[in-house]
């Protein structure tokens, strides 16, 4: 029958949730829930978990962009329909896996991906670098300092060598947030890319009346810089409104979320910092947030040859100087921090020394520190 | 001793009707009634939504409740200004 | 619609990476609106800045979520993307899919959307990206009668869980991460569908302490696969890891000649507590001393797996910096089972005692984490009613300021100043 708009209730289905997992699984899986024994990557890539029922599934893992179309998905359904009797997956990190349940089929596979261009680069595993979860950036959202699908496709391009092989210290997971919601929690990465704005938000006389509620914009600051006031309107009308004050604002944009009478994005104002150190896993050591260490790089498109040139120097730095199995943020806090700016050529700025709330957590408190070059 | 929903109901939208803003918070409805829990407040403000008395009001990250006759959407907005 | 000029995206065609703009390219041959995506993005391109506006009210009746209005902020230029809204589609748990599925999600998005998907989005869900108010209904009509499928969260609702793919294909997984994600969705779709909360909240669970989709980071309810008992060993898989007969961290590091294994440098000295030593060619471990980091484990996967005896920690309380700073997830019950036999009761006796003083007590838009912070983790773990034990702190507190009740004291707070002046003169 289908949709009935003059009788939208009629049949109506709701709050059916998804589709069991358990359907989607491909036979080898299904068939070994729970049984997986080890893992093995037998190249970049390619994993093989065997199972106590001595069964393998062979796992090919390749990247793709997040921002896909229905016609790639299509394409990704054909291999797996050829290979992979009918069903693939999606990882965290947005990377696609075919599985398939010998060791013979894996070449084949193979194949088929290499001979679509390069459409299905294969890697994203172990010691190396995988896909960069992100957001949406200029191609869907509203308060964006920086695009993300854009940042992303130009760093991968040039770090793309180590998506394909392992030869890293540890892996290094790079992330992307386009703002400072940080939709994409970059806050605990490896190496983070964040969009910041630093200029503070406009106020639109003449449309914060109709577009706000003032009392929301007001508590939305966390500083308590917006403040609310009689403006002239460019008819020269009075009209209730607001002021930011200027000193006091972090240009975090959560006003701007509660009121879009408030922009703040600018195109000089506007750019990419990048933390790094920042990990999810508690291996060895506990998770731990990434740090800022390069406060503004400039939205330069079309490929932002400067955030580009500041993660592979990070990387190339850590590559060589860090121990086996050190994430990033266990190599610079082993060389300490002072070393990891001195080691990467990466100014020290005050911009790097907290100065928000809980900042004493991240003050030196001891007299042990390493000369470096800072001490002039 | 607990109000019946229907009392609770008659509050909320009074209060909708009131309120100096037009989009109130879930906890705003809490007041509506302090001896009902507040998953209860909200079951009974999602039941005013479904009978279409109140409506969903979103700024992408928060939810909020508003009478409908209280809200300019984006779009009779944007026909409002061309027929300007 | 007609084509855009786009040089500056162009560049981005160039280089190894998959580039989204062929690909969207290729997709405006059959969906045209691509183009005023490549159009608009363009321009974003050359202007360095957004051209989508807030979002509206807008979503299919009676759901409080899973739609997000976006509007371009020049339609006239880019009529295919005036309104572009996007709808989330509740992923399967662990984000397995058959063909078949994903062919329908694709059909009816050729129908009713622009062609254009995000796999996923950051929450988790499938996200289907740019639609106008007049298809949502007919859109949500089809979803739920063809594809038996339904949309996620968003606002302040419970936001779609995620999860690891835990037992489905991973030797560590110590609860049925998919199961617990797949029930807790099902029986939270009011939460899921209309708001709920003073702001958002969300679940995810990861089957070890490898956390792969980053519980203890992004989510107020972070569920983490853990166990109490021993360590399992193989001692003959050992011996083969040091004789460098098996890859060491199952092959990571096959990149790069890192030198023979050596279990001493590799794993002993990198274990946190120091609890492992060889003994001849046997390996010890001291169980009890082990905080079940996952590094020997992933180091020698053939040899070592997690202990028999297998639960979860749960965590409470994450969220990215907005606004007074990151939090991670603290962890609150040390071990829980976790028992699809019970339909995970216990589970959800812990999330709904969260939620019901959270309600009350949380301030509009402040997570629940952001609310631990203010009112102080041990209040917040008096409303949980667990034992208050060390491991809820990484040490104790440096300050002397308790606040001590007035029943904890003898005598109580109430004193009489007048028979105290009667022994101390004024």
């Amino acid at each position: 029958m289908g949709y009935d708009p003059a009788n939208p209730m009629v049949d109506r289905i709701t709050d059916i949730g998804p589709p069991h997992f358990e359907q989607f699984f491909p036979p080898v899986v299904k068939k070994n829930y729970g049984k997986w024994l080890y893992h093995e990557i037998t190249q970049p890539g390619v994993l093989m978990h065997k199972s106590e029922t001595g069964d393998e599934c062979w796992t090919v893992r390749v990247g793709a962009a997040r921002l896909i179309s229905i016609e790639l998905i299509r394409e990704m359904c054909d291999i797996a329909d050829a290979h992979c009797d009918g069903y693939l997956r999606w990882t965290t990190r947005n990377n696609v896996e075919f599985m398939v349940d010998s060791k013979a089929k894996v070449q084949p596979l193979l194949d088929e991906l290499a001979s679509r261009g390069n459409k299905f680069p294969v890697g994203g595993t172990g010691a190396g670098v995988t896909n960069i979860v992100h957001t949406q950036g200029w191609v869907h959202c509203h308060t964006p300092a920086t695009d993300a699908s854009g940042v992303v496709k130009a760093v991968m391009d040039e770090i793309f060598d180590y998506f394909t092989s392992m030869t890293l210290p540890a892996q290094v997971r790079v992330a992307l947030a386009c703002c400072l919601n940080m939709c994409g929690a970059v806050h605990a990465s490896d190496i983070a890319i964040l969009g910041v704005h630093r200029k503070p938000p406009m106020i639109d006389h003449d449309a914060i009346t109709g577009l706000c509620e003032l009392p929301l914009a007001i508590a939305s600051c966390p500083l308590g810089a917006v403040k609310p006031v009689k403006a002239t309107n460019s008819k020269g009308e009075e009209v209730k409104s607001v002021k930011v004050n200027a000193d006091r604002c972090m240009f975090c944009g959560n006003c701007y979320t509660m009121c879009p009478a408030m922009p703040l994005a600018d195109p000089e104002g506007d750019g990419i910092a990048i933390l790094v150190g920042g990990k999810v896993s508690n291996s060895r050591s506990m998770p731990k947030f990434s740090k800022l260490v390069i406060p503004f790089l400039p939205n330069t498109t079309p490929r932002w040859p400067e955030t580009v040139a500041a993660v592979k120097n990070i990387l190339e730095v850590y590559a060589k100087d860090a121990r086996k199995y050190e994430r990033v943020g266990e190599w610079a806090e082993r060389i300490g921090w002072e070393k990891f700016f001195e080691k990467t050529g990466i100014p020290f700025t005050i911009k790097s020394v907290d100065d928000y709330r809980l900042a004493y957590d991240t003050w030196r408190t001891s007299t042990q520190f390493k000369f470096t070059s800072h001490i002039k | 001793m607990a109000l019946s929903s229907d009392e609770i109901k008659a509050a909320m939208l009074a209060k909708a009707e009131k309120a100096p803003k037009p989009q109130l918070y879930v906890k705003d409805f809490y007041a509506c009634d302090p001896d009902t829990k507040p998953r209860a407040i909200k079951n009974i403000a999602n039941d005013l939504v479904k009978e279409g008395k109140l409506m969903f009001w979103s700024s992408g990250s928060t939810t909020m409740y508003a009478l409908p006759s209280r809200i300019k959407n984006e779009e009779t907005r944007d026909e409002a200004e061309e027929n300007k | 619609m007609p084509k855009h000029e786009t040089p500056l995206l162009d560049e981005l065609e160039k280089g190894p990476w998959p580039s989204f703009v062929t690909d969207l390219k290729r997709q405006a041959e059959t969906k045209p609106e691509c183009w005023d995506i490549l159009g608009q993005l363009e321009l974003s391109f050359k202007d360095r800045i957004t051209h989508w506006k807030h979002g509206g009210i807008v979503g299919v009746f009676g759901y409080g979520g899973g739609i997000v209005g976006r509007y371009s902020d020049s339609p006239k230029e880019f009529p295919g993307v005036a309104h572009f809204h996007t709808v989330r589609l509740n992923q399967p748990s662990s984000k397995f899919y058959g063909t078949k599925k994903l062919r329908e999600i694709c059909d009816l998005w050729e129908k009713y959307g622009s062609g254009m998907t995000n796999m996923h989005g950051s929450t988790g869900d499938l996200v289907l990206l740019g639609t106008t108010t007049p298809n949502l209904e007919p859109l949500f009509y089809d979803l739920t009668h063809d594809l038996n499928m339904d949309l996620g969260g968003s606002g302040s609702n419970l936001r779609t869980p995620a999860c690891c793919l835990g037992k489905a294909r991973c030797e560590w997984s110590c609860i049925d991460t998919q199961a617990l994600c797949h029930h807790l969705t099902m029986h939270y779709q009011d939460e899921i569908h209309r708001p709920a909360f003073p702001y958002k909240f969300k679940f995810k669970m990861s089957g070890c302490p490898n956390d792969c989709v980053a519980a203890i980071a992004r989510s107020d309810f972070a569920v983490i696969g853990t166990w109490r008992d021993d360590i399992r060993m193989d001692q003959d898989a050992v011996k083969g890891y040091i004789n460098g007969d098996f890859p060491a961290n199952g092959g990571s590091h096959a990149g790069r000649d890192w030198g023979k294994f050596n279990i001493k440098k590799e794993v002993l000295d990198l274990c946190p507590t120091n609890c492992m030593w060889m003994e001849g060619d046997e390996l010890k471990i001291d169980n009890s001393e082990c905080t079940r980091c996952m590094h020997c484990i992933n180091v020698m996967p053939r040899a070592l797996r997690p202990g028999a005896d297998q639960g979860a920690t749960i965590c409470v309380g994450a969220k990215a910096p907005i606004l007074d700073g990151a939090q991670f997830a603290t962890m609150t019950i040390p071990f829980l089972k976790i028992d699809p036999e019970t339909e995970f009761e216990a589970v959800i006796e812990v999330i709904e005692k969260i939620w019901d003083w959270w309600m009350e007590v949380g301030k509009n838009r402040e997570r629940v984490g952001e609310t631990i912070m203010r009112v102080g983790l041990p209040t917040f773990l008096k409303v949980m009613e667990v034992d208050i034990i060390p491991q809820h702190v990484r040490e104790p507190r440096s300050n002397p300021y308790v606040f001590w009740q007035d029943e904890e004291v003898p005598g109580g707070f109430e004193r009489d100043v007048i028979e105290f002046r009667k022994k101390h003169a004024q």
